[in-house]
């Protein structure tokens, strides 16, 4: 064992820790965003409007994210308007690629598990907000996403577990993340399992933090399915 | 007669005409009428089928009827005619108005279960009413106060027994000052022996002037409480006048028979 060449390439393996962090945060705000509409239109009843949304949804559920990645990240450099367009500057780039390909990977399975919870919303409270008078909105805004958040938060905890998991795959296109620096130590001074093992703790940690977080908003939002007097 | 021969013509509560519904090939109302006027408390008896959920429901329009009007306070609520033949309110926002004055309350509760007591309470007079959160959490309070629940503003509903979750439902549908109260079958979901404390509620209500329709099995409700007592079987009206005309003379077979079913 050689730990010699990963205490000595700590910083890098600092620098991955941000990357990565950085990445997940960014692509699970970004796939929030996209997979709320993208859920609510999902869990409607009209077939025309929950086409697009549902296909949306099979389609990034249905291939494997590093399929989504490299199309993105060596597939789209081979279109020339793509290439000619003001939006090349991110394609180019692969942080961006992989931000993207997250991004909406995320989306896709955080927006089935809303579309799930939002359909699980009892029926009697979507009716007492209509007979106070309240617009279909603000029955959305007040009832339908506070009680679908709820419902949603152990599945939307795997997501994110699973996502930072998934964001492994960044090393692969140059990025410098945890497993890109694992993998840049590796090639200097060939100590794989040393280096990999290194980057298998951070995740370990990082994970360790996240059931941390998510299991205060747990505490806090879930006060209404405990026990009283626990 | 309901009326009120001294007063001057007021506008009635609330005037419902010639209500149908239907659901697919299925007459559920056939043309029932109502009208209440201010501190009127109205049972509406029926054994179960007999339409009368559905026609509390078609008032503030939970289901749309397929024809007849609904006047609330002299305001007809606008209805439209689509092209696949479906009726509808013609302007959502009337509705929504409207509504915010008829406070419901339902068999099952129905509480905001992510909401404590309280928050449920003053949430509509808040977000619809637009009263300031200060204030409308005071009211929230002496609304809670009557009907017996201010030390459980801040639980849970599902920390309530049944009794105590429609007793909020009632301090939820009070907050909005209504100007009439719809009841639908407000007890039938309770244990026996929670019955009374919110008969007991709505008994007080009635007495301080509320205006209440009640869709309810509780016959000593509708007779010692109500003001006026109607009778639905499958969707006509076979009964109506003051609780002593109908219990004590009832002029259809139907309600003898309905009245000796519910004695047992």
């Amino acid at each position: 064992m050689d730990f010699e060449a990963i205490t000595s390439n700590l910083p890098l393996y600092l620098e991955g820790l941000a990357t990565t962090v950085e990445l997940v945060v960014l692509a699970l705000i970004l796939g929030m965003a996209l997979a709320i509409p993208i859920g609510l239109l999902a869990s409607r009843k009209s077939v025309w409007v929950t086409f697009l949304p549902k296909s949306f949804i099979y389609f990034f559920r249905g291939t494997p994210l590093i399929v989504q990645m490299y199309m993105i990240y060596f597939g789209a450099g081979q279109f020339e308007w793509l290439r000619e367009s003001f939006l090349w500057f991110l394609f180019k780039e692969a942080y961006a690629c992989a931000l993207i390909a997250f991004s909406l990977n995320t989306a896709a399975y955080t927006a089935e598990i809303l579309r799930g919870a939002i359909i699980a919303t009892p029926y009697g409270e979507i009716e007492a907000g209509r007979a106070s008078g309240m617009s279909g909105w603000l029955i959305l805004r007040r009832i339908i996403l506070p009680s679908s958040f709820r419902r949603a938060l152990p599945a939307y905890g795997n997501e994110v577990i699973f996502m930072l998991h998934g964001s492994a795959l960044a090393g692969v296109i140059t990025i410098i993340d945890l497993f890109g620096a694992a993998r840049i130590v590796n090639s200097r001074h060939f100590v794989p399992f040393e280096s990999f093992i290194t980057a298998g703790v951070f995740y370990l940690i990082l994970t360790f933090a996240i059931i941390w977080i998510f299991k205060r908003i747990e505490f806090r939002w879930h006060a209404h399915l405990r026990p009283r007097n626990s | 007669m309901s009326d009120h021969s001294t007063a001057k013509q007021e506008v009635p509560a609330l005037q419902v005409e010639e209500i149908h519904k239907s659901f697919g090939a299925i007459e559920v109302l056939k043309g029932v009428s109502l009208t209440a006027n201010d501190h009127d408390v109205i049972s509406i008896l029926g054994s179960s089928g007999s339409g009368k959920s559905t026609f509390l429901r078609c008032i503030n329009m939970l289901e749309y009827p397929t024809s007849g009007s609904v006047r609330v306070k002299g305001e007809l609520i606008e209805m439209r005619n689509h092209k696949d033949g479906s009726i509808a309110p013609a302007d959502r926002k009337q509705v929504d108005r409207i509504r915010s004055k008829l406070a419901m309350v339902f068999q099952q509760f129905n509480l905001w279960s992510h909401m404590t007591v309280i928050q449920n309470v003053y949430e509509a007079p808040m977000h619809v009413l637009k009263i300031p959160k200060k204030e409308a959490k005071e009211h929230a309070e002496a609304v809670l106060e009557r009907v017996g629940l201010i030390d459980r503003k801040d639980y849970y509903p599902a920390h309530l027994s049944g009794g105590q979750q429609q007793r909020a439902a009632i301090a939820r549908a009070l907050a909005m000052k209504p100007d009439l109260m719809l009841f639908d079958e407000p007890t039938s979901a309770l244990d026996p022996e929670l019955v009374g404390e919110v008969l007991k509620v709505m008994r007080s209500l009635a007495e301080d002037g509320s205006t209440m329709l009640v869709v309810t099995h509780e016959m000593g409700f509708a007779r010692e409480v109500s003001k006026r007592v109607m009778f639905l079987h499958q969707g006509r009206v076979e009964e109506d006048g003051t609780p002593g005309e109908v219990f004590d003379n009832p002029k259809s077979d139907r309600f003898r028979e309905f009245l000796s079913g519910s004695l047992k």
